[in-house]
């Protein structure tokens, strides 16, 4: 009997191919969820080497670790919180680096929101880099939690149920965490609405 | 041109935290209708809502990268797969070498080890304590010389009696 091809196979039966070895089922759950993956680090990193490593770091602990998968969630929500504790761990990371030298590593690369981007005007491209800095340093002000909160609600559009569990604590606690980090961007970018 | 040192637009205090939830569409809905009705008659509030709409939007970054990014992307993706992979297989080979014995050997060699520790750790610790015994015999051995002196007295005693019982006995005869 042929095998059937791991593309028309969903995500949880690729997982139990995994499971029993086969490396191709996790190559073909890679390629459908990169691209997800990549945006989310990309929110946290703001560049896209950074952001490549991250997505492919968290892949890697998806694949060493898919024997603890128990499907009581599906493979996307599981390898999520793998994704983001990845992305945590790197702000954590960056923290002990200089904010300057971290402004220098995003500057330039961080392409700005639809909003605007394609500036036209050497006006408009000049207020855009200095937009895409100013948000930059001010989401690297803001707490880990709070940014954290900030990043799943406002580039992620996660619900606060699922940020609360990504971030295993209460809702009420995402909402204080939430209100706290609009309220300080709001300060810091006051300028620019 | 940048308008600069611009404060936040201050919304009413008892609805900052709510206004935050209705933006992100967060709240139920008798609060959403509570917030709304609010909404509708304070201006502060209205104002704030409208700089939330306009600031958080552009806070996002995004990235498209080049269809030639996601090749190399998963290209990349499969090498370190690799890597981890041949690092596994290291892991279990070493543990197939230990996989054919069954438990019970396993158990058995385990349990035969701490027999023949237990031992030979007991065989060195009696050596060890030898030495004290040495020393013990050392000091008794004065005093059984002593109690050889004291069996010498009451040889001495046993030689009175003698001397005694033949006085009588020379004085019979």
């Amino acid at each position: 009997m042929a095998a059937i091809p791991t593309a028309q196979l969903a995500d949880e039966e690729l997982v139990a191919l995994v499971q029993k070895g086969d490396r191709r089922a996790f190559e073909e759950l890679v390629e459908r969820h990169k691209q997800k993956a990549y945006r989310i680090a990309f929110g946290f990193a703001r560049d896209r080497e950074e952001a490549k490593d991250l997505s492919q770091e968290a892949f890697l602990k998806a694949f060493t670790h898919i024997g603890r998968f128990d499907g009581r969630s599906g493979f996307y929500t599981w390898f999520y919180r793998i994704l983001v504790n990845v992305c945590l761990d790197y702000r954590r990371r960056a923290k002990r680096t200089p904010a300057e030298e971290f402004n220098e590593t995003v500057e330039g690369r961080v392409e700005p929101s639809p909003l605007i981007s394609n500036p036209v005007s050497p006006d408009q491209q000049a207020i855009a880099g200095q937009l895409s800095r100013r948000v930059g340093a001010a989401l690297e002000l803001l707490p880990a939690k709070q940014r954290t909160a900030f990043i799943l609600k406002n580039h992620q559009g996660l619900s606060i149920r699922e940020i609360a569990e990504t971030m295993e604590t209460a809702e009420g606690t995402v909402k204080v965490h939430l209100h706290r980090a609009v309220t300080a961007l709001r300060q810091s970018l006051a300028e620019f609405a | 041109m940048i308008a600069r040192d611009k404060p936040a637009l201050k919304a009413c205090r008892f609805l900052e935290e709510d206004l935050v939830l209705y933006y992100y569409g967060e709240l139920s809905a008798s609060d959403r209708r509570d917030c709304e009705a609010h909404l509708k008659d304070c201006d502060a509030c209205r104002a704030s809502l409208a700089e939330m709409s306009k600031l958080l939007p552009i806070t996002t970054a995004h990235d498209e990268p080049p269809p030639t990014f996601w090749n190399d992307y998963s290209r990349e993706m499969r090498r370190k797969l690799d890597a981890v992979a041949e690092r596994e297989t290291w892991w279990r080979r070493i543990v197939s070498l230990l996989s054919p014995l069954p438990v019970p050997a396993l158990a058995t060699g385990a349990i035969l080890l701490v027999a023949l520790t237990l031992t030979l750790g007991k065989g060195l610790w009696q050596s060890s304590n030898s030495a004290p015994d040495d020393e013990a015999l050392i000091e008794v051995l004065p005093i059984a010389e002593q109690l050889d002196f004291f069996s010498d007295m009451e040889l001495l005693d046993n030689l009175d009696l003698l001397e005694t019982l033949g006085g009588q006995g020379y004085g019979t005869t």
